[in-house]
């Protein structure tokens, strides 16, 4: 077996705000090899190998490079060193031609030997671009190559991928494959990562699966399979218990208590052949259509980055669409965030600091974000009634227990999870008829996460139609009434979530359909 | 009492970075070998002490406290509205349009004063629209209004409102349409009370009606407020509007309630450059109403005193310009890195998407 290029051991990553990223991971990079790194969304693979590649330093554990220990201090080190990243999100001056970009990241000089030696790059290695065209002229496979051939132009024995095809039309990840198994007869040792189970099958060679910071399998592609893989991404065990769903399914019954639900009514929310653009132009949302009752959860599963944003953007008015959202029988498509919450619709956001609260606002302004305009705090000429608004905030306080100093504080100063209340409170408070959830539960402590799915079942039960998107599988199946099962756009399985096992939603997840 | 804690704070840097800026033009003071004292003392005693000085540094705030509400309004709504200037013109020379005709005392003062603001908001409203529908940078076209105006005001004054007996001057304001003098035999005129009232409205506009917590929130946050139903097009229009409206009447502070002039010289000599000294005086009182009138007023100080630095203190003018320029730089740095640090938070949100 040869030396490895690259060998990380015992590497831990604890972030300064106390989240352990890694816990204690070995990896190598041999050459001549693809080695996949697979795993779910907070995994640790962003993490590691930004470690690899210089951009973060690990808390403890070594690297080393050819047999020798090394401390890698920044990308351009490790690029020196060999190592080279190309990220999902492109580095690149728009008006700059190619040739111009890969001299700008490379450091090289413009000029004949340059132009020379890249020419000779893209005939050795198939990858080829206009080195003329200006880079947003170019196609985004095109801009890719450009980042791989900025790195490759640095000689590097290693290429790191970061989710490589998640950008990539179907043609363009074959050349992409095409070119990197040329790659690997040059003896470089590439790193794939990435949750697509069909593209780590099909590409690599050995596959490290990566579980919640640590390594929980490392096969060789052709002895392992699709349902092999799933599993260990998604892992065996159930993480949360959910008292009272598990309690509620067992007095009830999933099925008799669904029935309920659907005898009470028609959907509160239908969702039909949704289309939605991404922030690139490409089609995020490729026609999704579900429904929801009163006094349901219905929850969708899937690795982040699969359209669960733009789909929920879409349905809560920040964001165009096609297709059709029906709210309560009426199309509310195109509807703006404020004529939504009057028609019953409340948003607990996906990003709370970027939506769900203005962080130097105070508790109390924060509180009426969404329902500024509301009569309850609007007196004449439009003047606030912060002496309502005070009591609102007081009140939100109290019910969902929400730790903060003061009605005056600013919401930065809050704990992530009494952030998420307050949101969460605030959203209620609409008395909604349709609840979104996005990633309601996302970097909570345990406690404030168990509170807020507390919150969400109680919803239910008051006869609420929820809508859940996490990426959190446990959380999604323990729970919805109904799960749908979200890959590149579209859903791959809608289902309850009895039907589904752990090895059977790790493969919906990772695109196979049901 | 948290608020109050805040504007403490606030406070509190404010004088810290006073005294850093005195210090440091002090040192440069000395190193060109004048007494930072004597200077320093020169200056607060015309400016502050005696009555005289002190009403000369009031008149100077007046316009610097309209001007400095338009820029803050904007800043607070995350709009740069650089404006001010070109908006300030034409309202001085509609304040003097309106003596084209009489009126009685009291209504004639009025209408001079709606004139001014609509012509400001005239001014203001065609970046804000194209802002609002086009997305156009409002620093670049207010910037580039700021010209068109500057000499559509020469030709005006030359041209439109020319004195028929003095070339080099318009009309003079008729006695009905002036501000009344405060205090005999100094230039402070009871604008002054106009700009208070005004900053009084926009505080209360700010921080106790709905339209001022969407303008916040859509200066703190573009994301959450339109997540919260604010509508950005809305919010701009109103912006500029309002900054027009005050940035028209600070002109009409000048050429209404300035004696002895009551009249637009070709050339704004008396008007140039108060938009943009307004956008010094937002940055030192922190965009914030009541900041900006101690800061006006201080920042009016400083340009009485330096006159006087001059007299007595036997320092050139360039040097006095100086240390006013360091002075000020001082106190706008606190306000500078908040709003440096505002945007790149802004940044960062805007890049943010999925994955990581």
């Amino acid at each position: 077996m040869p030396e490895p290029l690259l060998r990380a051991e015992g590497i831990v990553k604890v972030y300064a705000d106390g989240t352990v990223a890694l816990k204690g991971v070995d990896f190598e990079v041999r050459p001549g090899e693809i080695q996949g790194l697979l795993g779910e969304n907070g995994a640790g693979k962003t993490t590691l190998t930004k470690i690899m590649s210089g951009l973060l330093h690990p808390t403890a554990g070594r690297i080393f490079i050819g047999g020798e220990p090394v401390r890698l201090r920044s990308p351009r080190d490790a690029l020196e060193r060999g190592i080279g990243m190309v990220h999902q999100h492109f580095a690149l001056v728009d008006t700059f031609t190619s040739l111009e970009n890969i001299a700008l990241g490379t450091g090289l000089p413009l000029g004949p030997s340059l132009r020379h030696s890249v020419t000779e790059l893209m005939e050795r290695t198939g990858l080829k671009v206009p080195l003329d065209t200006p880079v947003e002229n170019l196609a985004v496979g095109e801009r890719q190559r450009v980042e791989i051939l900025k790195v490759l132009s640095r000689k590097v024995k290693v290429l790191i991928l970061d989710e490589p095809t998640s950008v990539l039309t179907p043609v363009e990840t074959d050349e992409l494959f095409g070119f990197l198994r040329r790659l690997k007869e040059e003896r470089v040792g590439i790193v794939f990562i990435t949750h697509k189970l069909r593209e780590v099958m099909e590409i690599t060679d050995r596959i490290t699966v990566l579980r919640r910071g640590e390594v929980v399998g490392e096969v060789e592609t052709r002895k392992t399979s699709a349902e092999e893989l799933a599993r260990m991404m998604v892992g065996e065990e159930i993480r949360i218990r959910g008292r009272r769903p598990v309690e509620l399914r067992t007095e009830l019954g999933e099925e008799a208590r669904r029935e309920a639900a659907r005898a009470r009514g028609k959907p509160v929310l239908v969702v039909e052949g949704l289309r939605v653009k991404g922030d690139g132009g490409d089609e995020a949302v490729k026609g999704v259509s579900f429904e929801i009752y009163p006094g349901e959860i219905f929850g969708i599963a899937g690795v982040e980055g699969n359209g669960q944003t733009e789909l929920v953007e879409a349905i809560c008015g920040l964001r165009g669409g096609t297709g059709s959202v029906l709210l309560k029988g009426r199309e509310v498509l195109g509807l703006s965030p404020l004529e939504l919450y009057r028609l019953g619709l409340a948003h607990i956001p996906e990003d709370r600091w970027k939506y769900g609260l203005i962080l130097s606002f105070t508790v109390a302004e924060n509180s009426i974000l969404g329902r500024q305009r509301s009569p309850d705090f609007l007196g004449s000429l439009s003047i606030l009634r912060w002496g309502r608004v005070f009591s609102h905030a007081r009140e939100l306080i109290r019910r969902f227990s929400i730790q903060a100093p003061g009605l005056e504080a600013p919401a930065k100063s809050l704990s992530g999870g009494n952030q998420q209340k307050l949101i969460v409170g605030r959203e209620l408070s609409k008395e909604p008829e349709v609840v979104v959830a996005a990633q309601p539960t996302r970097g909570l402590d345990i406690g404030a996460a168990e509170y807020i799915r507390d919150i969400l079942l109680e919803m239910r039960d008051g006869g609420k139609a929820i809508l859940l998107v996490s990426a959190d599988l446990d959380e999604v199946l323990a729970l919805s009434d109904r799960v749908a099962f979200m890959y590149e756009g579209t859903f791959t399985a809608v289902t309850t979530p009895s039907e589904v096992d752990r090895e059977k939603a790790g493969l919906y997840m990772g695109g196979v359909k049901a | 009492m948290r608020r109050l804690y805040a504007s403490l704070r606030s406070v509190a840097e404010s004088l810290l970075a006073a005294v850093v800026g005195f210090v440091v033009a002090g040192i440069i003071l000395k190193a060109w070998g004048y007494s930072p004292i004597s200077a320093y003392i020169s200056l607060f005693k015309a400016s502050f002490t005696d009555l005289y000085g002190f009403s000369g540094a009031l008149a100077n705030a007046t316009p610097l406290i309209l001007t400095a509400l338009t820029f803050a309004m904007a800043t607070r709504a995350g709009l740069f509205n650089i404006g001010a200037e070109g908006q300030m013109y034409l309202g001085a020379l509609a304040a003097v349009a309106a003596s084209l005709f009489k009126l009685p005392a009291g209504l004639h003062l009025i209408v001079a004063l709606v004139f001014a603001a609509l012509a400001g908001v005239l001014w203001a409203l065609i970046p804000a629209v194209l802002r609002a529908t086009r997305g156009v940078s409002e620093v670049i076209s207010t910037i580039m209004f700021n010209w068109i105006s500057r000499y559509l005001a020469f030709w005006l004054v030359a041209n439109v409102l020319v004195d028929p007996y003095r070339a080099e001057k318009t009309i003079t304001v008729l006695p009905t349409s002036r501000f009344p003098t405060l205090i005999r035999g100094t230039d402070l005129s009871y604008a002054l009370f106009l700009a208070l009232a005004a900053a009084a409205v926009i505080y209360f506009l700010l921080w106790h009606t709905v339209t001022g917590y969407e303008m916040r929130a859509a200066g703190e946050n573009p994301f959450a407020a339109r997540y919260g139903g604010v509508k950005s097009g809305k919010v701009i229009i109103l912006v500029f509007l309002l900054g027009g409206i005050t940035a028209g009447l600070a002109g009409a502070t000048q050429s209404l309630g300035r004696p002895p002039t009551y009249a637009v010289y070709s050339g704004l000599p008396q008007i140039l450059n108060l938009g943009f000294d307004g956008i010094g005086v937002a940055m030192i009182g922190r965009n914030h109403p009541l900041g900006i009138i101690f800061a006006a007023i201080f920042y009016g100080g400083l340009q009485s005193g330096a006159r006087v630095m001059q007299l007595f203190a036997k320092i050139p003018l360039e040097m006095v310009r100086v240390v006013q320029g360091v002075i000020v730089l001082a106190l706008a740095l606190p306000e500078l890195l908040r709003i440096f640090r505002l945007f790149r938070r802004r940044k960062l949100l805007e890049a943010k998407r999925e994955g990581e």
